[in-house]
């Protein structure tokens, strides 16, 4: 599995509304190598910020942030051939008239050839069942099958990681679970946030974000603990320290 | 979201003739639409081309349900083009001028509706490869033509959902309830496009060149 590491990462931004910057992310030390890694967190506390680090959407204000060795700010262009990124809108993500297309579209930079590019769009289909959906307009499939276009489309490039912002936050339960049993077949090492607590107990390892820092770090029932007391208690109201897992205080490394 | 209305029509798979016309005919076929639009001064012939575009439209098995589609859109604007032509200039004159405007997007629709996008933009970047000698990329030619088919519909979308919510809180009558949501949406829009191009590496200066270092 690849390995992802963050190393005394901070993000600021510049504010309108205050003096100073404001720190969406604060002293982040990570090193992600699981197959199944989840970020838990409330709206607001980093999940995203966190996530687009990884695919170099965003770039760290300190700090560095690596996929195998590459900087995700020397070596961008090579991270993001190894890291897909699915958003939690596929509307947003789909940017041609059908799936077909979109995947097509995906593999245009890799692939020159246009009936090569055809042929591997179309494996990429059917790899996830949506061949029959392939020709239809991004606007006449459920929320599910388009986030699953979105998925076909990003994993067409075969990358070895994939991260995921909020996958299943527009989705139904019945596409939900649809969307849960794709990944769960899935090869690539996974880095997915989440509001969904059952998806998060699927994964291997959960990281819980709150105010721009990783408070909790471990197994994936006691991660889910440990954020149920954040949000019912306010913080800090961590597991006790026989939990499994790691806790740490905001903003410490 | 809805994402309809938009006015040309989507790729129908097929093997008719049309679709099997390579793709620099269909090309000239729209460019030649264009110029008719200008030259053609009779009303009668332009009866004429638009029937002899809806026959080929029809042949390609696209169906007339997409035919009409690709009109519907159009109606209001075309009514009222017609109805100022009328008045200014006769009822000759505004049914040259509208039909030749339907012969423009019938010619265009026949395009997209049997030629799949890909093979559109294989099309756009062979035709832009001089420029490269200029420094372009023809990618990004075909990048741009792409997320346009796409974003019009979208944003055709977006003003169907502001004007029901601005109808629901009484305020269709404004403007600035219609004018001003949808010019956020498409901005926000336009970020999110950018965004998501940019983490599938997508429309980087030189994105065709192995890697980085």
């Amino acid at each position: 599995m690849p390995i992802v590491a963050f190393d005394q990462v901070t993000v600021a931004v510049e504010t309108d509304q205050s003096p100073g910057s404001k720190v969406l992310l604060d002293g982040i030390d990570l090193r992600l190598a699981e197959d199944r890694i989840g970020v838990i967190g409330a709206n607001g506390s980093g999940k995203s910020t966190l996530l687009r680090l990884v695919n170099g959407l965003l770039q760290p204000t300190t700090g560095t942030v690596t996929v195998d060795g590459d900087s995700t700010v020397s070596a961008v262009r090579r991270v993001r051939r190894n890291v897909g990124f699915v958003f939690t809108d596929p509307l947003s993500q789909l940017v041609m008239p059908t799936g077909r297309e979109d995947v097509e579209l995906s593999l245009r930079r890799s692939v020159r050839n246009g009936h090569e590019r055809r042929e591997k769009a179309e494996a990429a289909l059917q790899r996830l069942g949506l061949l029959p959906l392939a020709d239809q307009s991004i606007y006449e499939l459920s929320g599910g099958e388009r986030q699953l276009m979105a998925l076909a489309a990003v994993l067409a490039v075969n990358p070895s990681v994939l991260v995921l912002d909020e996958p299943s936050t527009l989705l139904d339960l019945r596409n939900r679970e649809l969307l849960r049993r794709t990944l769960a077949g899935l090869e690539q090492q996974i880095i997915m946030s989440t509001h969904d607590l059952d998806l998060a107990l699927d994964m291997d390892r959960v990281l819980v974000v709150e105010g721009g820092s990783v408070v909790f770090d471990g197994s994936p029932a006691a991660a889910v603990a440990a954020y149920r007391a954040l949000c019912l208690a306010g913080p800090p109201a961590f597991p006790s320290p026989s939990s499994p897992g790691t806790v740490r205080q905001p903003g410490a490394s | 979201m809805r994402g309809h209305g938009f006015l040309l029509a989507n790729y129908v798979p097929g093997n008719s003739l049309i679709h099997r016309t390579p793709l620099a005919v269909k090309f000239l076929l729209v460019f030649a639409s264009g110029l008719a639009s200008f030259l053609i001064s009779d009303w009668r012939v332009s009866v004429a081309v638009l029937a002899g575009l809806c026959g080929l439209f029809l042949a390609s098995g696209a169906g007339s349900r997409r035919l009409v589609r690709a009109f519907r859109p159009l109606a209001p604007v075309l009514l009222v083009i017609g109805a100022f032509q009328w008045w200014q200039l006769g009822g000759a004159t505004a049914a040259r001028i509208v039909l030749n405007i339907l012969v423009c997007v019938l010619a265009a629709s026949l395009l997209t509706a049997t030629t799949p996008v890909q093979r559109l933009l294989d099309g756009v970047v062979k035709a832009a490869g001089p420029f490269t000698r200029l420094g372009a990329d023809p990618e990004r030619f075909a990048l741009t033509i792409g997320i346009m088919l796409r974003s019009i519909p979208y944003i055709a979308g977006t003003f169907a959902d502001v004007r029901d919510s601005a109808r629901a809180r009484g305020l269709d009558r404004n403007p600035r309830a219609l004018v001003l949501p949808v010019f956020i949406t498409s901005v926000a829009y336009a970020r999110q496009t950018g965004e998501a191009l940019a983490a599938r590496g997508l429309g980087e200066a030189g994105d065709q060149e192995p890697d980085d270092d």
